[in-house]
């Protein structure tokens, strides 16, 4: 059985859907690219996997169990958290003040535990984890930097730190190499690919910039109009005439990047 | 004042995140002990002088103490970015409580105080609820609608709220046989409750709990995503927020031996937004310099009683364009990495989007 | 109820309405046009009130005279609120609101000081006597109040509509961004939905002088039906004000008739804490995707 199982799913908006019908099984250890031209739904799609918004019907199913519906922190809980395509961060802390208050799932701490001030060993313990993230992220020098002080890369990849810090068994990411420069990106993409391999991660990829997806992804689902217009291998998506038909059609070109 | 700020970077503060002072290793002992030696001078000092002062000036100070609890407890509600506009009304419900409890079933003071902050926790949670939907902006105009609501209710409702005329002869405190009419030991007594309030609300201040406040604040859509429960978290600060509200105005009750309607008007609201906003929100310490300084202005200023509101209208409205941050933003100006003041700032910016 | 109660209640609510249209649309349009939430509105109302006083039974001016002064009168507070709060706290709608409690503050205690607090203050009425319809009497100065606020809405309507700078301040409303990229000045406008909200409260206050109890706090009752009106009609559209205005107008004098203000105004609460938690974009507004 898949890790996420998505059937039927669909999000309207007053008359407009946004998704519909969609179907998706994301397999363990497997990294999914989403891509798609702008306004397709991959956002939308997004947001209602992850709880941001509510489905109008269909079911998502993550590790045999249903999460539609639920609320974000809830789906966060069981595993499965998301980046945003905007820079998000709280930027009155500095970084690792990010990673600490990103494990707030993983430290519970009780009211009375806060005045009393039993929290303190275990709050030791999360923020060795909260160093060993950032420094697998590589902002170990920017570690007590207030985290709207860093430069954009490092902004990113303090958003991707911070996902991680839910220890999530599958990471949404959303457009996570926007904005970025060749050695940022190519910095970004090394990060994702140990994900999988070093702490066994299924990341599901929106992206816009596609020498990345092609080169990160083994598997690419395409969406145009809310709906899937074909899913496959890096090199079946790019000889898909559904696919080059719908990007020309857009103003996006699929070569752009190539 | 300045020294509990240092006080809040000791070790001390177990839970706390890490501040880039504190990381890293500072042995200078003044800067470890320094706020708590400070703290313990205040407090020794707030022991003594009511054996020296004028009865006037006790009574003042007590007020003072219930006004700390009021601007604290109110700062740590808008720390998630909900500004409430019920807050005295918070208070008014302890203060009926107390004295509807006290004068009908009979319950002591030193139980009463608490349990007022545990009615007025549960209407707390109870209002809430509802008010979960709104934020920003609606949200204070929500709370103002029910806080209203309530006032009405009070006045309308004869009983047991007794309508406009209030509550009479609410029975005289009493801890273990000992009187807390006389003004010194009723100060000793708001004193201990201030000062329980204040640490309490410290410590949950600079927790994992508090921070998860303050991301909702910034961004609380990335705070849901991350696992913060937005909406238990938000009641979570409303809640205790309204306990020790409940405290002060059970602690209000006492004093007065009568409470109405008109004790919890809009008009005392605006006063305990100027206390918090002259202080300023954005630290723990901003609104009790705020009800510090400003409980001095406004019995300086009594000589010219009817100027008052537009003397302190005028401050707020300087306050509100020239300085947002509140007299705290000026005090640790020196120490502060520079980009820090820039976060800040953008924060007070892009605070209140409508809801 | 009997048939010339009934017919007395209509012809109140009809003018409570009309006050409370003309209050609100005022607020409206100014949270509309960048979100300004004016608390001082109901002493913009106070301002027009305390000017038919001075200029008509200080003064000796002519009623008339007074009304129409009061209109400009206001309109110019309203400019210079903006000038000094709303420019400075702009996106920051809370720290305007607080701002503008105080000015509220600073307002009553300038209008109490020169003209004192004590005694309220009383108007001779211009138009003695009351209309006869059916079994009910209803004075005319009250009646007045209807077909005026029904000119000012129809004025203000044909401005915003057909007049160029009118539709240079709905655009402003609906998209600022896109407003300014066409051209308009967004702080000219921002200045002008003022004008206009200070001009609506200005006249309400003025007409409402002989009426109402003149005293440097009446607007407060005037501003929370001003917020729960707009809050019911959702918050920054001018005909959703309206159509609230008349809603409430009627329930909460009949209410009132029925059993006494208080309850009538605690309806009104209620109905705004509820539209807030269930309908927050208005009676009539439509949801955001």
């Amino acid at each position: 059985m898949a890790l996420l199982e998505i059937r039927n799913l669909s999000k309207n908006f007053g008359g407009l859907a946004a998704v519909s019908e969609f179907d998706l099984d994301v397999e363990e250890g497997e990294i999914r690219g989403i891509i798609g031209p702008n306004g397709a739904g991959k956002t939308t799609l997004f947001n209602v996997i992850s709880g941001t918004y509510r489905p109008s019907g269909g079911t998502i199913i993550f590790e045999g169990r249903s999460i539609a519906g639920k609320r974000p922190s809830a789906i966060a809980a069981r595993g499965a958290v998301r980046t945003f395509q905007r820079t998000a961060l709280f930027e009155e802390f500095d970084t690792l003040g990010n990673v600490s208050i990103a494990r707030h799932l993983h430290a519970k701490e009780t009211i009375f535990g806060a005045i009393i001030g039993t929290a303190r060993k275990m709050e030791r313990a999360n923020e060795k984890r909260a160093e060993e993230i950032i420094e697998f992220i590589g902002l170990g020098e920017v570690k007590h930097e207030l985290a709207i002080n860093l430069s954009h890369g490092h902004q990113r990849a303090l958003n991707v730190a911070m996902a991680l810090a839910a220890e999530p068994r599958l990471l949404m990411l959303d457009e996570p190499v926007a904005g970025m420069n060749p050695s940022e990106t190519a910095t970004m993409t090394d990060i994702i690919r140990s994900l999988r391999k070093d702490w066994g991660i299924t990341v599901i990829l929106v992206e816009h910039d596609m020498r990345t997806v092609m080169d990160v992804c083994e598997k690419i689902t395409v969406i145009n109009f809310g709906q899937k217009l074909a899913e496959g291998t890096p090199d079946e998506i790019v000889s898909n005439n559904d696919v080059i038909e719908a990007y020309l059609g857009s103003d996006d070109i699929l070569g752009e990047d190539f | 004042m300045k020294n509990p700020n240092g006080a809040a970077s000791t070790p001390a503060g177990g839970s706390a995140l890490p501040t880039p002072s504190a990381a890293a290793s500072n042995p200078d002992w003044r800067r470890k002990y320094g706020g708590w030696i400070a703290v313990i001078a205040i407090l020794a000092a707030l022991c003594v002088i009511p054996f020296y002062m004028k009865f006037y000036h006790i009574e003042l100070s007590i007020i003072y103490f219930m006004s700390v609890i009021l601007a604290v407890s109110y700062r740590l509600i808008t720390t998630t970015g909900d500004w409430s506009f019920a807050h005295i009304i918070l208070q008014g419900i302890g203060a009926y409580a107390t004295a509807l409890l006290a004068k009908h079933v009979g319950i002591p003071f030193i139980v009463m105080v608490p349990l007022a902050g545990l009615v007025t926790a549960a209407v707390g949670a109870i209002v809430m609820f509802p008010m979960l939907r709104t934020k920003g902006f609606a949200f204070f105009i929500a709370s103002f609608a029910f806080g209203e609501f309530i006032r009405m209710v009070w006045m309308k409702v004869n009983n047991p709220f007794g309508g406009t005329g209030g509550i009479v002869n609410i029975p005289s405190p009493e801890l273990f046989g000992l009187k807390l009419t006389s003004s010194v030991n009723y100060y000793f007594a708001c004193m201990a409750f201030m000062v329980a309030a204040v640490f309490i609300m410290w410590r949950l201040d600079r927790s994992r709990i508090g921070n998860a406040w303050k991301a909702i604040h910034t961004d609380d859509m990335l705070a849901e995503c991350m696992g913060v429960n937005v909406a238990r978290y938000r009641t979570l600060a409303f809640v205790v927020g309204s306990f020790f509200a409940g405290i002060a105005g059970a602690l209000l009750a006492y004093r007065m031996g009568s409470i109405d309607p008109h004790n919890f008007e809009i008009t005392q609201m605006v006063y305990l937004v100027i206390w918090v906003v002259i202080g300023g929100a954005s630290t723990f310490w901003g609104p009790l310099i705020g009800v510090t300084i400003l409980t001095v202005a406004f019995e300086w200023s009594r000589p010219l009683l009817e100027w008052r509101p537009l003397m302190f209208g005028s401050l707020l409205i300087m306050f509100l364009i020239f300085l947002p941050g509140g007299l705290e933003s000026l005090l640790p100006a020196l120490r502060r990495p520079p980009g820090e003041h820039y976060a800040r700032f953008r924060r007070w910016l892009t605070t209140f989007r409508p809801g | 109820m009997d048939s010339a109660t009934l017919i007395q209640t209509l012809l109140n609510s009809v003018v409570t309405s009309s006050v409370y249209a003309l209050v609100a649309v005022g607020l409206a349009m100014a949270f509309g046009v960048m979100k300004m939430a004016n608390f001082a509105h109901g002493e913009f109302f106070m301002v027009g009130a305390y000017t038919v006083y001075v200029l008509y039974q200080l003064g000796g001016f002519n009623f008339w005279v007074a009304v129409a002064l009061a209109i400009p009168i206001v309109a110019l507070l309203g400019v210079a609120t903006e000038r000094i709060i709303f420019r400075q706290t702009g996106a920051n709608i809370l720290a305007g609101f607080m701002a503008t409690v105080a000015l509220g503050f600073v307002l009553q205690v300038a209008v109490g000081r020169i003209w004192g607090v004590g005694l309220m203050k009383r108007i001779d009425t211009p138009y003695m006597g009351a209309a006869d319809i059916g079994d009910a009497h209803v004075g005319w100065q009250r009646l007045l109040v209807i077909p005026c606020a029904i000119a000012m809405l129809i004025a203000l309507r044909y401005f915003l509509y057909n007049a160029k700078l009118g539709k240079a301040l709905r655009a402003c409303a609906q998209d600022p961004e896109a407003a300014a990229l066409q051209g308009i000045n967004i702080r000219n406008m921002t200045m002008l939905a003022m004008a206009l909200a200070g001009a609506s409260a200005g006249l309400a206050g003025a007409l409402m002088a002989p009426i109402a109890a003149i005293t440097p706090y009446m607007g407060h009752g005037v501003i929370l039906i001003a917020f729960i009106v707009v809050v019911v009609g959702g918050m920054a559209s001018i005909g959703g004000a309206v159509i609230a205005a008349i809603i409430l107008g009627f329930i909460h004098t009949f209410v009132a008739t029925l059993t006494d203000s208080l309850i009538a105004t605690m309806v009104g609460v209620g109905f705004m804490a509820l539209t807030l938690v269930v309908r927050p974009q208005g009676l009539l507004g439509r949801e955001k995707s």
